[in-house]
């Protein structure tokens, strides 16, 4: 069983831009990365993996289980932060973890999970703090802490470590090496290749709205090898400057 | 807990700790307060041209007088003030681009959109009785005169308008949903409002869904029955419709 089967997807937006004929494979205990320059599809591909977009051809299942047949109880196994943290401006660190704790059907363990949960990411000197009051970074925080805090099976996270200091993303890393050890499956998106390299399985490759092919994580010099891959689709598509 | 029970308990909290929310409340009520005994006290001292413009409240006076103004004030701005809390409470999330996060839960996003609605209608009701305790000891402490059945009669009208208002306010949700934001509910929010004053000038009265409750709170004999019926029809449709336009979302814009 894979956590995430992405099978031949397309979805296209009015002026051509999208994803085309995407297949992508997250399996159980994978840390599974999608780089590539701006705007080449990453977040698209992740909006799919969610239900976010709809695709207009092909076929997305989480746990063999494709998305339009899924039960709502079964999204309680999946963790995500696309974009925007799930991080409400008025609320408290620890009440933002708690709610996002029972939206993802934790009911009255809610509160331990939320409170494990701050002392997890460092979060505990915000617990009382108002979230619009915490910087960037720690916003960001908070948001990683609420999609990974009730253990999903399925995590995909664009950009996890935007924003954070350098302690933020070592407790994030430990946080996704954690949940990989134990058997969950891990989409990030990410444009820093060091880190990507230090934590990731399998490095997919996206250009303009195309998997293009992989990296090996244990390659020497993965910024090379990347705009190589790059440079090689652009050439072979026609699309170099 | 079932998915509903969860998710109203998640917009509940939002709500409450809020501040467009608490402003919107005290502005509306402290508003409300301050017009009926300002009017209250100047019709009181007999100038004409303020009495001029009481229109049917002209010849009223003490207790009738003063709660007259204070229908009259929430017949309007409570239409607004809780069409511009509905337009925050759903297009926050568009606008703090919150509603990513509100996808890939076994909390549906219709579900969600429903507590908001059960949040928003419950939230009208705790702001009508403040409002309605707050012109009650505003009038005893005036000293008004009257009698005690129409005084308490006029204050279950004035006290059942603000969620009727809340009721008739729905539709702002769809509009903040198809939106994308604040703004669409609130334009949405005054152009009901407008919508009202002129049916009302133009003698389409009760019938017309967006008037009927103020004109029923201001005058229950003129108001029949069965024109609640569109009134509260409106709403529901309109929140029916928002709750499919939430479960039916992408996020492609």
């Amino acid at each position: 069983m894979s956590r995430l089967r992405m099978r031949d997807v397309t979805r296209l937006f009015a002026g051509g831009a999208g994803v085309r004929e995407i297949d992508l494979v997250v399996e159980p205990g994978q840390i599974h990365a999608l780089v590539g320059l701006n705007g080449a599809g990453k977040t698209t591909i992740m909006r799919l993996a969610l239900g976010m977009l709809r695709p207009d051809a092909g076929e997305v299942a989480i746990d063999d289980e494709p998305l339009g047949r899924r039960a709502p109880a079964l999204w309680a196994r999946v963790g995500h932060l696309v974009e925007t943290p799930l991080a409400y401006g008025e609320l408290t660190g620890l009440g933002n973890l708690e709610i996002g704790a029972r939206l993802h059907g934790a009911g009255r363990r809610g509160s331990a999970i939320a409170r494990a949960a701050l002392a997890e990411f460092g979060l505990e000197a915000y617990r009382d703090v108002p979230v619009r009051r915490l910087s960037l970074g720690n916003r960001q925080r908070v948001g990683i802490a609420s999609a990974l805090q009730h253990d999903p099976a399925l995590a995909v996270l664009d950009e996890p470590t935007n924003a954070l200091d350098p302690s933020g993303v070592i407790r994030v890393r430990e946080a996704l090496l954690r949940r990989a050890d134990a058997g969950a499956g891990l989409l990030i998106s990410s444009h820093h290749l060091d880190e990507v390299a230090r934590i990731a399985h399998r490095i997919t490759v996206v250009n303009r709205g195309r998997i293009i092919g992989t990296l090996d994580p244990a390659g020497r010099d993965l910024e090379r090898e990347l705009f190589e891959a790059l440079h090689a689709d652009d050439v072979a598509t026609g699309a170099a400057a | 807990m079932n998915a509903l029970g969860v998710a109203i308990r998640v917009e509940a909290r939002k709500a409450r700790a809020a501040r467009p929310v608490l402003a919107t409340s005290v502005l509306f009520a402290g508003g409300l307060l301050a017009l009926a005994i300002g009017m209250t006290l100047a019709a009181s001292s007999g100038r004409p041209e303020l009495v001029g413009k009481l229109g049917p409240l002209a010849d009223a006076r003490g207790w009738e007088l003063y709660l007259g103004v204070a229908i009259q004030v929430a017949g309007a701005a409570g239409l607004l003030a809780t069409g511009v809390v509905l337009a925050y409470l759903v297009g926050r999330e568009f606008g703090d681009g919150t509603i990513a996060g509100l996808f890939a839960l076994p909390v549906p996003r219709a579900v969600i959109l429903a507590a908001k609605v059960v949040v928003f209608l419950a939230w009208s009701l705790v702001l009508a009785l403040a409002v309605g305790l707050a012109v009650l000891l505003g009038g005893l402490a005036l000293g008004l005169e009257g009698q005690p059945g129409d005084v308490a009669a006029a204050l279950v009208r004035l006290v059942a308008l603000v969620p009727l208002s809340a009721l008739t306010a729905v539709p702002v949700a769809l509009a903040a949903s198809l939106g994308r934001g604040l703004l669409p509910g609130i334009g949405l929010a005054v152009v009901l409002l407008a919508a009202a004053q002129v049916a009302v000038v133009a003698g389409a009265g009760p019938w017309f869904p967006v008037a009927t409750g103020a004109l029923w709170a201001i005058d229950p004999a003129a108001v029949p029955p069965l024109a609640f019926l569109p009134a509260v029809t409106l709403p529901v449709a309109a929140g029916l419709v928002s709750a499919r336009v939430w479960s039916r979302l992408q996020l492609d814009r």
